[in-house]
């Protein structure tokens, strides 16, 4: 009884009826129901509105200095069409895409599984904080580490080259249209690749031993034990590896106005940056929220298509 | 009504009262000379003295301000060159302009004033006002838009070549007087094992730079001013490709051709300073960076000279690419009589010096605000020239409109990248300026 009246506070529809079980019952859940609501609220408010507001936005034209807005359907997503430089950078973050996950899923895997493997438990935590350590490190700071590095002639690239006898390999790494976006991409491989090798590790730690074990026995080598027992049971960290891979593919924005600024000639753009220049440094917020909305779009289908995946081909013990 | 049909019903409510609003329409303010400044609260102020070696600048004279009156709070906010144009953007399309901030002239400041983001200063700082008596009238001018005044300018600039004397010596080299001589120069300092010009591309603008001195000599004044307007530009003179031309061969024979798209502003800067490049393109407020007591280039071995034109350039070959930049006080400013103040405090002759001398070295425009006995010798020099100058040819990435810039900002980087023509980049630039055109 006492639950039922603390229960019946102000607010509530049941206050002042007769207290039964049933009665407390459905004041309990309408108690509930009210904090559910505010999550609901809150979180429409601040998740899903600004996405629709978005959409909304990328059907406008507007000038920030005038805070005037004009309505323009979808002429924001026709001139996507023909804008060259809306290509390159999908292109770009694709390309990101394909090589992230080379590195950080698959290169990842491997390697976690050799780390995992070794017999020595010192050794172990030894190369997981070695590459581990790159992952600890700001993503900016790293840009400008990397900047210094690929630096023509003084830089610490160009001059390992010089020092093995390969100097006429040089090349305007940041600087050049044809290099540049795989300059950055190189660093974000190395920035990205422990993280993910550290939780490839997690996964493989929590396979059981004795399935291991029962292999050896059956005389399965190292090479069949990776790939009938490691990457089955650990598919469902590589479906989430996959999905955080193509989504950060399809976000990344940091590394790139650090390194190059989507330049040369807007040869190392990708969406993120050029969304940033549209809405910012050219002042069209509507044509830069349809090319947001073309990263959510891009994104979703990602996600969407990979927990289907790893829904599908789930693998229970 | 279905929950599906429900939903697009919203959105499309949504966007038609987006469509069919008034819009944010102010109001245009026009500054009272006659209104009581009320010395309390507090006062946001964007600059673009975020460097370290410019930042103490106006926390002194903020703090000065604050101890004369202690009611008043000077918030400040202090950008770099680079960064200050996002952050600006951004604040703007917020509604959260600080009460003064920094504006360059030209389509940049033109933007402030056609949102009505601005304050109508003619009546405080015109010609005629006691504040306008004190500062270089052609400064205050170069912030008129529409007849009226908006810009409070702090200090004056234009682009020089900057070079070191040791260098040049030790190729057997003068000082260029034409373009040409500029060129056979480089040839002459890369044989003596030294990097000619200093050239840092990564942000597309400092090649910008040469191209707009270059298209001043190369494009009639009265053509260039016409292109400026977006409404009129045509960009069809053959003194464009002209100037992209020259920089190309400038590029190729004086800098580290493509490399220098990967190289920022600041590293080229350096290379001057640290003794490694003979010439480095840097405005008169950067002469006190590349040579100080602390760089390997002494200030007595800095030497600089105006980019020389080439011959029989068509268009004014005693312009100089340059402009005054200065401070704009926010429309929605709640206390726009204190803002005044405080900007009249920092335009001050005795502030002015303290800017115009190193180790800032920001040549005020405050009439009186220089006093060379204080002043870098080559920065005083340099004002003499700007002085002489016929006309002062604006930044290219700032008198443009914002997609114009972008792309001459690309295009050039392709250019030096040897991806791009000049035919092609003028090309690039007409496209740009006709949609634009469409759009207004």
């Amino acid at each position: 009884m006492a639950r039922t009246e603390n229960l019946t506070g102000i607010g509530s529809p049941f206050a002042g009826s007769r207290p039964t079980k049933a009665h407390a019952v459905a004041v309990h859940r309408w108690f509930s129901a009210r904090w559910v609501l505010i999550a609901v609220v809150l979180v429409a408010w601040f998740v899903y509105c600004p996405i629709v507001d978005n959409f909304i936005v990328s059907t406008t034209y507007e000038d920030i200095y005038s805070g005037e807005t004009e309505f323009v359907g979808l002429d924001n997503y026709a001139r996507l069409l023909d804008d060259p430089v809306v290509w390159t950078a999908l292109g770009n973050n694709v390309l990101y895409a394909v090589i992230s996950i080379l590195f950080q899923v698959f290169a990842a895997f491997v390697l976690a599984a050799i780390v995992e493997g070794l017999e020595s438990d010192r050794l172990r935590r030894f190369w997981r904080a070695v590459y581990f350590i790159p992952s600890a490190i700001s993503i900016t700071v790293t840009g400008l580490l990397f900047y210094f590095v690929y630096q023509p002639r003084t830089g610490l690239l160009d001059a390992f080259l010089s020092a093995v006898g390969l100097g006429n390999l040089s090349l305007p790494w940041l600087g050049s249209e044809q290099t540049a976006i795989y300059a950055v991409i190189a660093m974000s491989q190395w920035q990205g690749f422990g993280y993910s090798a550290l939780l490839f590790g997690l996964a493989i730690q929590k396979i059981p031993r004795e399935l291991y074990d029962a292999a050896i026995m059956d005389g399965a080598g190292p090479l069949r034990r990776l790939f009938a027992i490691t990457f089955p049971m650990t598919r469902e960290m590589t479906g989430l590896m996959v999905i955080v891979t193509i989504t950060g593919a399809f976000q990344v924005f940091n590394e790139i106005m650090v390194m190059t600024a989507g330049g040369p000639n807007n040869a190392s753009q990708v969406l993120g940056t050029w969304l940033y220049q549209q809405g910012f440094i050219q002042n069209d917020f509507g044509y830069g929220a349809a090319i947001a909305a073309v990263i959510f779009v891009v994104t979703l289908a990602a996600g969407l298509a990979q927990l289907w995946y790893t829904r599908r081909r789930r693998v229970e013990l | 009504m279905k929950r599906s049909s429900l939903v697009v019903a919203l959105a499309t409510a949504s966007v038609l009262a987006l469509s069919t609003a008034p819009g944010l329409a102010r109001d245009a303010v026009v500054a009272d000379p006659d209104a009581k400044v009320d010395y309390n609260g507090t006062l946001s102020v964007l600059t673009k003295f975020g460097l370290q070696q410019l930042s103490p600048y106006f926390v002194n004279v903020a703090k000065a301000y604050e101890a004369l009156h202690p009611g008043v709070k000077i918030e400040l906010i202090q950008e770099s060159d680079d960064s200050i144009k996002g952050k600006t953007k951004t604040l703007v399309a917020s509604n959260s302009l600080p009460d003064v901030y920094f504006s360059w002239t030209g389509s940049w400041g033109e933007n402030f004033v056609r949102g009505h983001r601005a304050v109508d200063l003619s009546k405080v700082i015109g010609p005629d006002t006691p504040w306008g008596k004190t500062i270089s009238p052609a400064a205050v001018k170069a912030f008129e838009y529409n007849g009226k005044l908006y810009g409070i300018p702090l200090y004056l600039d234009a682009k020089f070549m900057g070079y070191s004397k040791p260098l040049f010596d030790k190729a057997g080299i003068a000082v260029p007087k034409t373009f040409e001589e500029l060129l056979a120069s480089c040839d002459a300092l890369k044989k003596s094992g030294t990097t000619a010009i200093a050239l840092g591309n990564k942000e597309a603008w400092p090649a910008l730079h040469y191209i707009g001195q270059l298209v001043a000599y190369n494009v009639p004044t009265a053509t260039l001013e016409r292109d400026f307007d977006p409404a009129k530009a045509t960009f069809d003179d053959p003194g464009y490709v002209a100037a992209l031309d020259q920089f190309k061969q400038l590029a190729d024979r004086c800098t580290d051709g493509a490399a220098v798209n990967g190289t920022s502003y600041a590293s080229a800067l350096q290379s001057l300073s640290n003794g490694d490049s003979a010439m480095y393109y840097q405005e008169i407020i950067e002469f006190d960076q590349s040579a100080a007591a602390d760089t390997k280039l002494k200030r007595d071995e800095f030497g600089f000279f105006r980019l020389p034109p080439p011959a029989g350039a068509k268009g004014d070959v005693k312009a100089i690419e340059g402009a005054p930049e200065g401070y704009m006080i926010s429309a929605a400013s709640r206390n726009i009589p204190l803002a005044i103040d405080f900007m009249k405090f920092v335009t001050s002759p005795a502030n002015a010096k303290v800017l115009s001398a190193p180790p800032y070295g920001q040549p005020s425009a405050t009439i009186g605000g220089a006093s060379p006995s204080d002043m870098n010798p080559a920065v005083v020099e340099g004002l003499k020239d700007i002085a002489e100058a016929d006309y002062l040819m604006p930044w290219l990435d700032t008198a443009n409109t914002p997609r114009v810039a972008a792309a001459w900002l690309s295009s050039i980087q392709a250019l030096l990248g040897g991806t791009m023509t000049a035919d092609q980049v003028m090309a690039s630039v007409k496209k740009a300026s006709a949609a634009d055109a469409k759009r207004k």
